[in-house]
């Protein structure tokens, strides 16, 4: 059956030599700077100029200091809340997508895919705009009675997680709507005949049947928002920078490479960390292979 | 005719301009084997739809013991549905698609189980498939569990949506027996929607015929099978002789009728053996190939002479395809024999009874 020859294929001697000199390849691409980046935390600067010296200084440096930690605790407080805004908002969206737009299949891809061809800064600064002092958000606050006595929503933790989620959804409300659309009608017909009501339909039957589109766009969501720092840079007006920004200061301002390696490989093992748990609760969820 | 189960009153249905259903109306005993039966296309599996509540007639009614079903969700009538591609929830195991119907009416655990392990036995499926998922499983249990799914909520109707037809021919017998016994140790009433003419024919106790969103003929097999309302059933169920004749005269003693195409070609059927609505003029006298006998010598009530095409040996019957007058097509079917009656080219005269024919009216030309 097909378990056989997905086995099979991974397991064929053959198969394995044919694919070596692309895996040899890719595994080289991606060592080696791997290899470089740990390498470099073990080194020194002096007056600005990488110095050649094997010292755990960095690192000393790294445990010692509560600030790295508070920005990666930040960092991953607001990937979390990113990804779980985007879930919840990508699930309705895409259920009514993939069910009640059926007719209108090919313009919801076309619209879909133009959210990705868009391109990224433009939308954030946008963004920045409208959130502005003097910017659209003020004015529509003003009128409806909310008055915010001038203060920008711009510059605001909250003007960074509407920038996240507004550039990371489409990534969620495509992966699960991919997975919804896959599903057979006749199983909710099934569960309606079988006594269900519609949310009962949904919750027993189309959401289990998702999950795995839920968990990709998820971790996808997660990785891509703890690399985010266009949104805490325009949107949050680098007030709490996020870890990739604070990453970016310390290559680019600092001029200090071996601690910008060292933040790097916290926040990528990290986050590698994250992502392994997320996949272990979600395997022992499904509790068995399937699906 | 019994309190009826189900009244299916002068449903229609449309899509769009497409008319879906034309005035259908059946109505179906408690306990009965129905079969709705017809090309692909002809409005069987919506006419089960309507049953199972996932649609709504435009005009009509659908009455189960006599309570309106109109606007009454799927979930709240006393049907329960075999999809053709089964849908078991390949993310639950074999018991938890048994036991979700239970599951959703909040009958609790221990009761549930229990249900479950008496359908399994029922179904006569292996307690261990129980903590299995569906993909596990050959197509002949999956089969199996889906009835079972279906069962447990001890529905007063199942409707069966051609849950067969992706069978292999051999596992098809055993589940069509399956289907038979489950049918008489549950008394429930089964609607089973096929385009397998020998399945309705083994399986049922009526069978409904349907073509174009209409209903043709509804009657036992026998009565579909010998005595078809029009050449389209006739041609549907199983293959046929169909004799252009010419109905002369009508009246109580039966319809004179004039056949050219046979020796003695003017004969009186008797009333018992015209189809309803048969009118003067032309006409189709239809005989089944297996009434069909070869004549060595002698004769009988209806005699043709004939000359063998073709000969098809099927095991236990033989086919014979033989030209007769006016270049009239006909086939015979005997009793298999190592020693053929007949060879390819042999003229001879078929002969049958004049109380085996049926006529039938003759269809409208081109449609």
């Amino acid at each position: 059956m097909t378990e056989d020859t997905v086995a099979r294929s991974w397991s064929d001697p053959a198969l394995l030599w044919k694919a070596l000199p692309a895996v040899l390849l890719q595994t080289a691409c991606f060592l080696a700077p791997l290899g470089m980046t740990v390498a470099l935390t073990f080194q020194t600067t002096k007056s600005f100029q990488l110095t050649w010296t094997w010292n755990l200084a960095t690192w000393t440096d790294v445990f010692s200091r509560a600030h790295y930690w508070t920005t990666l605790l930040h960092t991953l407080t607001m990937a979390g809340l990113c990804v779980a805004l985007c879930i919840g908002l990508a699930l309705p969206v895409a259920y009514a997508l993939a069910t009640r737009l059926q007719a209108f299949k090919n313009q919801v891809t076309v619209l879909i895919t133009f959210a990705f061809l868009t391109d990224t800064t433009l939308k954030t600064f946008g963004w920045a705009m409208f959130l502005d002092r003097t910017g659209v958000a003020n004015y529509l606050l003003k009128e409806i009675g909310i008055d915010t006595g001038g203060a920008s929503i711009l510059f605001s933790d909250w003007a960074t997680m509407l920038g996240m989620v507004y550039n990371l959804l489409p990534f969620a409300i495509f992966t699960i709507y991919i997975s919804i659309e896959a599903i057979d009608r006749a199983l909710i017909l099934a569960a309606y005949d079988a006594g269900a009501s519609k949310f009962r339909a949904f919750w027993e039957v189309t959401l289990p049947l998702c999950r795995p589109g839920i968990w990709a766009g998820a971790v996808l969501i997660f990785l891509l928002a703890v690399g985010v720092f266009l949104e805490p840079k325009v949107l949050g007006g680098g007030k709490s920078p996020m870890s990739a920004e604070l990453i970016r200061q310390t290559f680019e301002t600092r001029v200090n490479w071996p601690l910008g390696a060292a933040l790097t490989l916290v926040l990528m093992v990290v986050s590698v960390f994250v992502v392994l748990l997320f996949s272990r609760v979600y395997r022992l969820q499904r509790g068995r292979g399937l699906l | 005719m019994a309190e009826a189960l189900l009244e299916l009153t002068d449903i229609r249905k449309s899509y769009g301009a497409y008319q879906a259903l034309k005035g259908v109306s059946l109505s179906v005993a408690p306990g009965e084997f129905i079969a709705l039966v017809g090309p692909s296309g002809c409005g069987k599996t919506t006419l089960l739809k309507h049953v199972a509540g996932f649609e709504d007639p435009d005009s009509g009614f659908v009455t189960i013991e006599g309570r309106s079903m109109l606007g009454v969700p799927p979930a709240d009538r006393p049907t329960r549905i075999v999809f053709q591609k089964l849908a078991l929830f390949p993310h639950m195991t074999v018991a938890e698609n048994i036991g979700f119907p239970l599951k959703l009416r909040k009958v609790d655990r221990a009761e549930i189980a229990a249900k479950v392990e008496e359908m399994i036995r029922l179904m006569e499926l292996k307690p261990e498939y129980l903590k299995r998922f569906p993909k596990q499983l050959s197509g002949g249990e999956q089969q199996r569990v889906a009835l079972a799914r279906s069962m447990i909520s001890e529905p007063k109707l199942l409707l069966l949506d051609e849950p067969l037809s992706a069978l292999d021919v051999k596992l098809k017998k055993v589940l069509q027996a399956e289907l038979k016994r489950l049918h008489r140790m549950l008394g429930v009433t089964f609607v089973h929607v096929t385009h397998d003419l020998e399945e309705a024919m083994m399986l049922a106790d009526r069978i409904c015929v349907m073509r174009a969103g209409r209903i043709l003929q509804v009657g036992k097999p026998d009565d579909i099978y010998y005595r078809p309302a029009d050449a389209f059933v006739a041609g549907f169920i199983g293959e046929t002789n169909l004799i252009p004749v010419e109905v002369q005269a009508i009246d109580g003693g039966g319809a004179r009728t004039h056949v050219p195409a046979l020796e003695t070609n003017t004969m009186t059927i008797p009333a018992a053996q015209l189809a309803p609505g048969l009118e003067r003029g032309p006409a189709l006298m239809m005989i089944r190939p297996e009434l069909i006998s070869m004549l060595k010598d002698g004769g009988a009530e209806c005699t043709m002479p004939a000359k063998v095409q073709e000969i098809f040996s099927k095991g236990g019957t033989v086919q014979y395809r033989a030209r007769g007058p006016q270049g009239l097509e006909m086939v015979v079917e005997l009793p298999g024999t190592p020693e053929k009656p007949a060879a390819i080219g042999d003229k001879l005269r078929l002969g049958w009874a004049e109380r085996d024919v049926f006529l039938i009216p003759k269809p409208a030309e081109a449609g």
